[in-house]
């Protein structure tokens, strides 16, 4: 019994040690140097070889007690199988087919999402507003003081058409400020929106509604003064971005939200795995707008000080987001 | 074994039974066991990295500002902003393109892989970075800043942080959540040396068993013996010690050996022993009969009668 020409399990490892070792160092070169190193050859040689052991696997744990023989196994069969399984991505290829194709598709699959957070901000814009116009102490109810700085009902006509129109002309002020509207309030605002989603949308609605009172308010105060078309302007050139990308963080947030709400015929953490592959693409586009928004304000709201020019710029770039979200990626669908 | 072997067996035991393992079952249909990564291990691949990412962002910083004197005055801005664009990126593409490693997983054996047995996807990996810039990064520079918040702010940062804590701390497969939505486990995939076969040798006739002296042990015990064996291999030129004849004095009393074993051959008969009880429990587990430590007689009485 004690002669090794009876064990199976001695038997079974001389005749497949030299597949194994082989099999090892295929690995390691993938390992190291990655997937395309290997040649045609080479990588059939993978393949094949891992089935074969992973085959010789499942026979080892029936028939061998030897346990680092079984751990040996394990774990090349494990790396093998990463091996053979890894992802086959070019960052060209992920990046291109993000921006034609799976970002815009995920938008217009999130259209109903997206449409509620821009009710939620319409509706704070209109509330703020209309109280702003029956009492102006509204304003403080609505915007921290910290947000307002020198632009409360307090400050002069000639003060707020001032802020509309400051200008900073070295770059590390423009750096500065794209930093710190980076930072700022609204991509806090973007982000939490996005984020607290999951709970049941009823935090993003609430953010997104509450950012729509602030502007709401500060809108009410402008127009007071006779300045409303000029903050248009101030507000168009970047805002137009900044305001859609967080409408779109926010829509994000809600199908997140939907999906904890009403999983329909999947468990909950399925169905918020299913919504967060769209959700994704959305934050991805949120935070993309929200950069380029922190460019406009830092740099381009500087360089134009004309409100219909300010105007211009402002929305034809709104224009081109749109016809991104509306016509890339068409064909592929 | 004596009183202090069976605790020790005992912790390697209970070391074993905290190992957590996910099984992966590709499509050739092999189930491939992976250990699920502590999160100590995590810890300290997550520093790792974050070590990486501000040395990096801190040496771009010093670049720039030599480029460009006039940035001096936002230095502060430009780290944080640096910092966002690299952290992100580094993370994403080092694990798209070195198969679910960043340097960090790489230098602790960790590995990120899909949970469904298929390759890792692009969106896996995009999304559990994303997360892990809501999870872990935002919260951590917003506490770091914490005193510019109101208390509505706070509040939300606290119950976010005891969210994020909570998750991974109280799910069998210690994922964040960016692991959950990502579909994706972070697991330990360390590079065992196949080690010479212990039974691989010519058989020594010097020791006879019979089936009454292999009655006794199970795989546990096999197991155990392997591993004392593998550090005493048995063309071993020096004398054994004391524990190499202490292991060998109780075998030969547990299973009622009763020819005479000299001190300098305890090591030679234990290999012999391993030999003759590994093929033993082989054979009988070909035959069904799965014995997986010295208790499994009473197992067996219990069930059958």
């Amino acid at each position: 019994m004690s002669e090794q020409s009876h064990m199976r399990s001695t038997r079974f490892r001389t005749e497949r040690e030299a597949d194994w070792r082989q099999l090892e160092t295929l690995i390691e070169k993938t390992e190291t140097k990655g997937v395309p190193s290997l040649s045609l050859e080479e990588a059939q040689q993978l393949a094949i070889l891992y089935r074969k052991t992973a085959t010789g696997l499942s026979v080892a744990r029936d028939i061998s007690m030897d346990r680092n023989l079984l751990v040996y196994l394990e774990n090349l069969v494990a790396r093998a199988f990463l091996a053979v399984y890894a992802p086959q991505e070019s960052l060209s290829g992920v990046i291109s087919r993000f921006f034609t194709a799976s970002g815009p598709q995920a938008m217009r699959r999130s259209a109903g999402a997206i449409g509620l957070a821009f009710l939620a901000m319409t509706m704070g814009f209109f509330i703020a507003f209309a109280l702003f116009g029956s009492d102006p102490a509204w304003f403080y109810t609505f915007i921290p003081a910290d947000l307002a700085g020198e632009r409360g009902p307090g400050a002069s006509t000639e003060a707020l058409r001032a802020t509309l129109f400051q200008s900073e002309a070295q770059l590390a002020g423009q750096l500065g400020m794209f930093a710190a509207f980076l930072f700022s309030h609204n991509t806090r605002v973007a982000l939490f929106a996005f984020a607290l989603g999951v709970f049941a949308c009823i935090p993003s609605f609430l953010l997104t509604l509450y950012n729509g009172l602030i502007i709401g308010a500060f809108a009410g105060l402008f127009a007071e003064r006779d300045l409303g078309y000029e903050l248009f302007g101030w507000l168009s050139i970047h805002g137009v971005t900044e305001l859609s990308a967080i409408i779109i963080a926010a829509g994000g947030g809600f199908r997140m939200g939907f999906a904890t709400l009403f999983p329909g015929e999947y468990s909950r953490k399925d169905a918020l795995r299913i919504a967060s592959r769209d959700a994704a693409k959305l934050a991805i586009i949120a935070a993309i707008m929200l950069l380029a928004a922190g460019l406009l304000e830092g740099f381009a709201r500087q360089l134009i000080q004309n409100t219909e020019m300010r105007l211009l710029v402002g929305w034809s770039i709104g224009g081109l987001w749109l016809s991104w979200f509306l016509l890339a990626g068409r064909k592929a669908q | 074994m004596s009183s202090t072997k069976m605790s020790a067996a005992q912790a390697a035991r209970q070391q074993e039974n905290k190992r957590r393992w996910f099984e992966v079952i590709p499509p050739e249909g092999v189930p491939v066991r992976f250990e699920i990564a502590t999160l100590g291990a995590r810890f300290t691949a997550q520093l790792a990295d974050i070590g990486l990412t501000v040395g990096a962002t801190l040496v771009l910083t010093f670049g720039l500002m030599l480029l460009a004197p006039a940035l001096d005055e936002v230095v502060g801005v430009l780290v944080a902003l640096l910092m966002l664009l690299i952290r992100a990126p580094y993370y994403i593409i080092s694990e798209l393109f070195w198969n679910g490693q960043t340097l960090g997983k790489r230098a602790t054996k960790l590995r990120v892989i899909a949970a469904d047995g298929r390759g890792l996807t692009t969106h896996g990996i995009v999304i559990r970075n994303l997360m892990k810039e809501v999870e872990v990064f935002m919260p951590g520079s917003l506490l770091i800043a914490s005193s510019g918040l109101g208390w509505f702010w706070s509040a939300v940062l606290l119950l976010w942080i005891g969210i994020v804590l909570g998750v991974p701390l109280f799910n069998r497969q210690r994922s964040r959540i960016g692991d959950m939505l990502g579909n994706t486990i972070v697991v330990r995939v360390p590079r065992p040396v196949l080690l010479p076969d212990l039974a691989d040798q010519s058989p020594t006739e010097a020791f006879i068993f019979s089936a009454e002296h292999l009655e006794h042990y199970g795989r546990f015990e096999l197991e155990t013996l392997e591993t004392l064996l593998r550090r005493h291999p048995e063309n071993e030129t020096t004398p054994p010690d004391a524990s190499i004849v202490a292991v060998a004095s109780q075998i030969i009393k547990k299973i009622g050996y009763t020819e005479p074993v000299p001190d300098d051959q305890a090591l030679a008969f234990l290999h012999a022993f391993y030999r003759a009880q590994r093929a033993f429990l082989e054979n009988k587990q070909v035959y069904g009969d799965v014995r997986d430590d010295k208790h499994h007689n009473q197992k067996s009485d219990t069930t059958d009668v």
